[in-house]
């Protein structure tokens, strides 16, 4: 069978999903992190009561327009603060535009104070990750003790994002009593090849029952890459349709952890996923109408600095789609 | 936002406005709110047409989500096991409204808005919506005419505020309507008793085929002076019924009775071979024995004997009927008339009578009624211009107001198209509205709507009502015994009242004025 037919496809996927053995890896971040030998699964308990103030970060991004060697994108980093059972603070984060491309995106590293050298290379990415990670920063600075920080994602800031940053991060919360977590909806790690939470879920459903709790340690960071972290997977509650990555500070005690951001999770619209999180996560989008307003705004600015109609239509339509239409 | 505020208003035109409120608003189907807005001072008047349920999240299949997740927990009989944490900003309501107008603000700042126009403009968006204040309805005041029926509803909050009808409306025909139980007989007697406490303003023929208003009526305290009743059978506190035969014209029986074409010729070959004036032939024909001799010899051959059989058999239940008299001389016809000249509601009892019985009785009274306010109309304006206007009562009007009956005999459809002109309408009181005749019905300018649960009927009234009631369907369908619509060409839209408990409304009429005392005659002046 040729190596380029649908057919192919499906027999590859079919034999790496149907593939019941093979390493655990992440398809993402290959090198940082040293899986267990083995995945044992635990039943987790919801904590009584959940914890008096949770804080939730998450960030959004959008691309305004694109000349393709220029771009204009707007990144924003959400904040919510949840104290007994309300959101007492809702910060839908400033939107920060960036002119990338060319060269162009250098002038970021100064205006975002990005910790990065002259050359790194520099794209959307990396700047809406910083600016969820100066948004973590505000959280911890704020936070009482005891509180849960919950970030968006895992714990391992974009790689061009020296590690003693996050180091830095965990120390002051370490030291304010405050309980930083990473979740991750949609994760890259497997197991050969086949996807890990969709194997863990039919492994417990069918050990531990279909509405148990439960969490496995996955993995920890290498000693040399960074502050020690844990790679975790956990289904937060009984009817959650889905079990997510959780990343937590190597020394903080997986069940607590666990059980006190569970007891956030049982939100009625989406069981098992953190509840401040889904709002935090509801904030930062950018959406279609907020994209068209930005650039409506670049617009006037364009009629102010006298670039003609013209020159902009030709420099930001979407040819593609033009010609498609065609 | 003030904390009377019911909801902002977001969305829709000139005709319909959409507005946000809270989750726990408790809004109703028909309630009237107030859009105020701040920046033209006009207040636009709302009336809910549809209340659904709005979300703050955008995925498809949220809510649903949502429902099931708390339903899979009732199951497992955990309820509260997931919350839907601040479900008061994540969830809300959305209201569609009817605009019905506009209050233009006070020429005079701080006096009550008292000029009320058609929506024309847009309100500002977003403005607050909030509950109406009794200044809001003040417009309607000099609209609501001097029969009462009861008060304002708002959804279900009933306002201290009449609604009613001008008495000379009846004039031009009402409709009332509604299915059993939903309080047609109320209304009528709640009517009946405006009618009796106008001073003789206006009169009202009942025709009652079940004997429901009898004792209701002769309870309030205006009857001894305004009420006169007449019944087919011996009642206590009424006049015997009696109607002469010659009186009764074949078109009372072509309304009454259905018949075949050879039917209607035989009757008139009969009206023919008697030559006597009305019905009074009926007599001598009930009395025939021998109905083949009398078909072969007297009608020459020209009625076939089937057909003779069959207005024999009618004709001799006619004249056996206790209220038909055979005496010229005696009949209630002159005195009903005189009661109704007088601003009476004359009621007719029929209760015991057939349904074609009553329905003969009806269409004689409606006759001699209508008759009476034609001939003063063309030969004595001036003592037409001082008679009441009258209307005639008829309970399930379908059964002669149908689209297939005969309008050239019939009198009700007559009365329907010609009786504003000589100040007689007619009260058409049926459950099945979809019954009766598109034209005729077009002719009502005021419809009483009550609680209907077949979509035809309602879907009949939307099309005639003088107001427009498209967006009211399920307002309608969801009415509550006693709960109706007033629509007439006197208010600006459709009035959702309460009609008023009649029982209530007798306890607490005033009676009339006692008569004022006569002198004693003082004779030794008159001797002077």
């Amino acid at each position: 069978m040729e190596a380029t037919t649908i057919d192919h496809a499906a027999s590859r996927l079919a034999a790496i999903l149907n593939g019941a053995g093979g390493l655990l890896g992440d398809a993402v971040n290959h090198s940082d992190l040293v899986f267990e030998p083995a995945v044992d699964l635990h039943p987790l308990s919801r904590a009584a009561a959940s914890p008096a103030e949770v804080w939730a970060v998450d960030g959004g991004q959008a691309l305004v327009a694109d000349a393709r060697c220029l771009q204009v994108v707007v990144t924003r980093a959400a904040r919510v603060c949840w104290r007994n059972g309300v959101s007492v603070l809702e910060e839908e984060g400033d939107l920060h535009a960036h002119v990338l491309g060319c060269g162009e995106e250098r002038a970021a590293i100064a205006a975002r104070g990005l910790p990065i050298g002259p050359d790194t290379a520099i794209d959307l990415n990396l700047l809406r990750d910083w600016a969820e990670w100066q948004a973590v920063e505000r959280c911890l600075a704020d936070a009482d003790p005891g509180s849960l920080v919950l970030i968006d994602g895992d714990l391992q800031p974009d790689w061009r994002i020296p590690s003693v940053h996050l180091a830095g991060l965990l120390e002051r919360a370490a030291s304010g009593g405050l309980t930083m977590a990473g979740v991750t909806k949609h994760s890259s790690l497997h197991r050969g090849g086949a996807p890990l939470l969709g194997l863990l879920e039919r492994q417990a459903e069918a050990t531990l029952g279909a509405r148990a709790m439960w969490w496995t340690k996955v993995a920890t960071t290498r000693p040399d890459a960074g502050p020690g972290l844990q790679v975790l997977v956990a289904r937060l509650d009984p009817d959650a349709r889905f079990s997510f990555r959780v990343d937590l500070p190597e020394g903080t005690d997986p069940e607590g952890a666990l059980g006190a951001i569970s007891a956030v999770a049982d939100d009625a619209a989406f069981p098992g996923y953190p509840y401040p999180l889904s709002v935090a996560d509801r904030l930062a989008a950018c959406p279609s109408w907020l994209r068209e307003e930005v650039w409506s705004e670049l617009d006037e600015s364009f009629d102010r600095l006298g670039v003609p109609l013209d020159v902009r239509e030709r420099a930001f339509t979407d040819r593609h789609r033009l010609m498609e239409r065609a | 936002m003030t904390s009377d505020s019911r909801g902002r208003l977001f969305g829709k035109n000139v005709l319909e406005a959409t507005f946000r409120a809270t989750p726990d608003e408790d809004l109703f189907l028909g309630e009237l709110l107030v859009g105020v807005d701040e920046a033209t001072g006009r207040r636009y008047l709302f009336r809910v047409v549809d209340v659904t349920y709005g979300t703050e999240h955008r995925e498809p299949g949220w809510a649903e989500r949502v429902a099931g997740t708390l339903l899979a927990d009732d199951a497992r009989r955990d309820p509260g096991a997931h919350p839907l944490h601040e479900q008061a900003r994540r969830t809300y309501r959305v209201a569609t409204c009817r605009c019905l107008g506009y209050l233009a603000p006070p020429a005079v700042p701080g006096a009550a808005p008292s000029e009320f126009r058609k929506p024309k403009s847009l309100p500002t968006q977003f403005s607050r919506v909030v509950s109406p204040e009794p200044d809001d309805f003040a417009f309607l005041a000099s609209r609501m005419g001097d029969l009462p029926i009861g008060r304002i509803r708002s959804g279900e909050t009933v306002v201290d505020f009449t609604v009613g009808i001008p008495g000379a409306s009846l004039a031009t025909h009402v409709g009332i309507f509604a299915t059993t139980g939903m309080g047609k007989s109320n209304l009528m007697r709640v009517l009946a008793a405006g009618v009796m406490q106008c001073n003789g303003r206006y009169g009202l023929l009942i025709v009652d085929p079940h004997g429901e208003y009898r004792a209701a009526l002769q309870r309030h305290p205006w009857s001894a002076q305004a009420l006169r009743t007449y019944a087919a059978r011996s009642l206590p506190n009424a006049t015997g019924l009696r109607i002469s035969l010659g009186e009764l014209t074949v078109d009372d029986l072509r309304t009454a009775y259905e018949w075949s074409r050879p039917q209607e010729e035989a009757l008139f070959e009969l009206e023919r071979h008697y030559g006597v004036e009305g019905l009074s032939w009926l007599l001598e024909f009930s009395q025939i024995e021998d109905l083949p001799g009398f078909r072969d010899i007297e009608l020459g051959n020209r009625v076939a004997l089937n057909t003779l059989q069959v207005v024999h058999r009618r004709a001799r239940r006619i004249v056996g009927l206790q209220c038909i008299a055979t005496d010229p001389n005696v009949s209630v016809g002159g005195a009903v008339v005189r009661d109704l000249l007088a601003g009476k509601v004359v009621l007719i009892d029929v209760s015991g009578l057939g349904s074609t019985e009553e329905v003969l009785v009806a269409s004689y009274l409606t006759r001699r009624v209508i008759e009476e306010w034609q001939s003063a109309y063309l030969e004595e304006p001036e003592r037409h211009e001082v008679m009441p206007v009258v209307a005639v009562v008829l309970e399930e009007a379908q059964r002669v107001l149908g689209a297939n009956k005969d309008r050239e005999s019939n009198v009700f459809p007559r009365l329907a198209r010609e009786g504003r002109k000589f100040k007689v309408g007619l009260c058409a009181v049926t459950q099945q509205p979809k019954l009766l005749d598109d034209e005729l019905l077009s002719q009502f300018n005021t419809f009483f709507v009550l609680g209907l649960a077949d979509e035809k009927d309602r879907n009949i009234l939307r099309s005639s009502a003088k107001q427009d009631l498209s967006a009211l369907g399920p307002e309608i369908q969801t009415l509550m015994p006693g709960e109706c619509l007033v629509a007439n060409l006197a208010a600006p839209f459709a009035v959702p009242a309460k009609v008023d408990l009649y029982d209530d409304l007798v306890r607490s009429v005033v009676p009339p004025p006692a008569p004022r005392p006569e002198a004693a005659p003082n004779v030794s002046a008159l001797v002077d």
